[in-house]
C-alpha cells in the first residue's frame, strides 16, 4: 500500500487529536500516570536490588581451616572460591589476625594468655552477594565448600539471605501484578478514548463506507491515534520517572550520608526508556484496536 | 448495467418490500423510481448500493452479482457507483472541497492525484467557487450538488439518487434533475427515486413505478 494513505491517515488522526486538544491531553497523562506508576516502583526495586548487593559483608561464610593447611592448597582454596557465582570477596584470616581480633572484641586477654598456645583457627571469608543465588543453592555450595580436606568447619547464616530474597522475591511479583493490572488499566482507557472518538465520528465512518472506503481504510486513523498517544504518554511517564527519581535523590543522599555512605540512584537508562515508549505505543495501539474491533463492525458494512 | 432478476426482499420479521422484481437497466440508460411512500424505492436504491442484501433472486450491476458479493468485495464495487441521498450526508466539519475529495481519498489517491478532479466536478455542479466552504454557510440546493459533486467526482459508471430533490422548491428540483439528466446523456447509467411527479411528466424519460413490491414501466 502506498505511503500517502499512511500520510494521509496519520494527518487525519494528528487533526482529530489537536481539535480536541485538552482531551486528549487528559488521555496522554492519563496513561503517563498509569504507565510511571510500575515503572517508577520497577526502578525503585531495581535501585533496593544494588543497594543490598552491595551489603555483601552482610552476607559472610566463614570457612575454618585445619591448622595443618599448607599455604598452598589455602591460597588454591581462596583461588576457587573466587571464582564462585556469586562470589564478591574472598578474604584470609590467619590464626594470629583472628587471636588479635578476638582479643580486640572480646577483652578476654587474659584468659587467652593462660592457654599459652593460640587455639583460634585460620579462616578464609567469603562475601556474597546475597542475591546472586537462591538460598538453597548457596546452602549446597556452603556444604560443598565445608568438605574440602582443609576445612575444618563452615560457619554462615543463610537464614538472613533466604529472608531478603524473600522479601525481594515478593516485591517484584506484587509490581509485576501491578504491573500487568496497569497494563490492562491503559488499554481500556485507550479503548474508552478511541470509543469515544468513533462515536464522534459515526457519521464520517458511514459516508466513507457508502463511498467505498475498506474497514482498513476506516480503521488506520484510530489506529495511529492509539498509536500517537501511546508514544506520547510513554514519553511523559518517562519524564515523570526522572523527575521523581531526581527529586528523591536528595533525600536519598542524606539517609545514606547518615550510615556512612553514599547511593546514587539510577533513573531509566535511555535502553529502558525507550522501551517503556515501546511498550505503551504498542498497549496504545492495542486499545484503540480493541475499541475498533468492538465498535466499528455496527457502523462498517 | 443493472439487472434484477425475480428479486425478492424482505426485512426481517416484516413482510415482503420487493417481490419477485425484474428490472433491465442498460448501459448509457436513465430512468425515474416512482411510487407510493413505503413502497420500497429506498429499499430497491439499498440493494443496488449493497447497504441490504437481496432475499432471493438475482441482482447483477455492471457485472457484479451483487446476491454472491464477498463483504470485503463490497467496498471495490461501491466505488464504480455514485450515490447521491436526500439528506446529503455532507460532513458538516469539513469543506466542500474535502467532502468531494472524500470519494477519491478512500480509493487511494493522493492529494495531488485529486485535485483537478475534485475542481472539475465542482464546476461541473457550478460550485467552483466555494470549494474553501463549509455546507453549513450554503443553500439547500448548493449543499445537494456539493452531494452530487461527491456522488461523480470518481466518474462511476452509475448514478443512483434517493429523492435528490426531496427537500428543495420546485425550481431547484428541476435544476438538479436536469443535472442528472446531462450525466445521463454524457454516459452515465442514472436511476433516481423521486415521488415529484410533476418532474416526472416534465423530465421526458423512463419511468418505472413501484407498487406493491412489483415495478410497472410507465409511458
Ligand atoms: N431497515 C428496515 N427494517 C425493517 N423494515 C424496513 C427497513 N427499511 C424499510 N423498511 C420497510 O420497508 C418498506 C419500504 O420502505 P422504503 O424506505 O424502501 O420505502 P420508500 O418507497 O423509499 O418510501 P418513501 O417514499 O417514504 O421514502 C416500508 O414498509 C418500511 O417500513
Ligand atoms: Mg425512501
Amino acid at each position: 500500500m502506498s505511503l500517502h494513505i499512511r500520510l494521509q491517515a496519520l494527518g487525519n488522526a494528528r487533526d482529530t487529536l489537536l481539535r480536541q486538544p485538552i482531551a486528549t491531553a487528559l488521555t496522554i497523562i492519563a496513561l503517563a500516570v498509569v504507565f510511571a506508576l510500575p515503572v517508577g516502583l520497577f526502578t525503585a526495586l531495581s535501585n533496593l536490588q544494588q543497594l543490598l548487593a552491595s551489603w555483601h559483608n552482610q552476607a559472610q561464610i566463614s570457612l575454618y581451616l585445619h591448622d595443618d593447611a599448607s599455604p598452598q592448597a589455602v591460597a588454591q582454596l581462596r583461588r576457587q572460591l573466587q571464582q564462585s557465582p556469586g562470589v564478591v570477596a574472598v578474604r584470609f584470616v590467619d590464626k594470629n589476625r583472628a587471636l588479635a581480633d578476638f582479643q580486640r572484641y572480646a577483652g578476654m586477654t587474659a584468659a587467652i594468655q593462660t592457654l599459652g598456645e593460640n587455639p583460634l583457627p585460620a579462616s578464609l571469608i567469603v562475601e556474597l552477594n546475597p542475591l546472586a543465588q537462591s538460598p538453597s543453592s548457596l546452602e549446597a555450595q556452603v556444604q560443598q565448600w565445608s568438605h574440602e580436606p582443609i576445612v575444618r568447619s563452615a560457619q554462615s547464616d543463610l537464614k538472613w539471605v533466604a529472608r531478603l530474597q524473600a522479601i525481594v522475591a515478593l516485591g517484584t511479583r506484587a509490581v509485576y501484578i501491578l504491573a500487568i493490572l496497569l497494563a490492562l488499566g491503559a488499554v481500556l482507557v485507550m479503548g474508552n478514548t478511541i470509543r469515544l472518538h468513533i462515536e464522534q465520528r459515526r457519521d464520517e465512518i458511514e459516508i466513507s463506507s457508502l463511498v467505498g472506503a475498506t474497514k482498513s481504510f476506516i480503521r488506520r486513523p484510530f489506529l495511529y491515534q492509539g498509536l500517537i498517544q501511546g508514544i506520547l504518554a510513554g514519553f511523559l511517564a518517562w519524564l515523570i520517572v526522572a523527575i521523581a527519581f531526581a527529586i528523591l535523590q536528595g533525600p536519598v543522599n542524606h539517609l545514606a550520608s547518615l550510615y556512612g555512605t553514599s547511593f546514587p540512584l539510577h533513573a531509566l537508562t535511555v535502553g529502558e526508556g525507550f522501551l517503556l515508549v515501546l511498550i505503551s505505543a504498542a498497549l496504545g495501539w492495542l486499545g484503540s484496536l480493541v475499541a475498533v474491533g468492538r465498535h466499528l463492525n455496527n457502523t462498517v458494512s | 448495467m443493472i439487472e434484477f432478476i425475480n428479486v425478492t426482499k424482505h426485512y426481517p420479521g416484516r413482510r415482503h418490500v420487493l417481490r419477485e422484481l425484474n428490472l433491465q437497466l442498460g448501459k448509457g440508460e436513465m430512468a425515474l423510481l416512482t411510487g407510493p411512500s413505503g413502497a420500497g424505492k429506498s429499499t430497491l436504491l439499498k440493494l443496488l448500493t449493497r447497504l441490504e442484501a437481496v432475499s432471493h433472486g438475482t441482482l447483477r450491476v455492471a457485472g457484479v452479482d451483487l446476491a454472491t458479493l464477498r463483504r470485503r468485495h463490497i467496498p471495490a464495487y461501491r466505488r464504480r457507483v455514485g450515490v447521491v441521498f436526500q439528506d446529503h450526508k455532507l460532513l458538516m466539519d469539513r469543506t466542500v472541497y474535502a467532502n468531494v475529495a472524500l470519494t477519491l481519498q478512500v480509493a487511494g489517491m493522493s492529494a495531488r492525484q485529486l485535485d483537478h478532479r475534485v475542481r472539475a466536478a465542482l464546476d461541473k455542479v457550478g460550485l467552483g467557487e466555494h470549494w474553501r466552504e463549509f455546507p453549513e454557510t450554503l443553500s439547500g440546493g448548493e449543499q445537494q450538488r456539493v452531494g452530487i459533486a461527491r456522488a461523480i467526482v470518481h466518474t462511476p459508471e452509475i448514478l443512483l439518487a434517493d429523492e435528490p430533490t426531496g427537500n428543495l422548491d420546485p425550481e431547484l428540483s428541476s435544476e438538479i434533475l436536469d443535472m442528472f439528466r446531462d450525466f445521463y446523456r454524457h454516459g452515465t447509467t442514472v436511476l433516481v427515486a423521486t415521488h415529484d411527479q410533476g418532474q416526472v411528466d416534465r423530465m421526458g424519460v423512463r419511468t418505472l413505478h413501484l407498487a406493491h413490491g412489483q415495478l410497472q414501466e410507465k409511458a
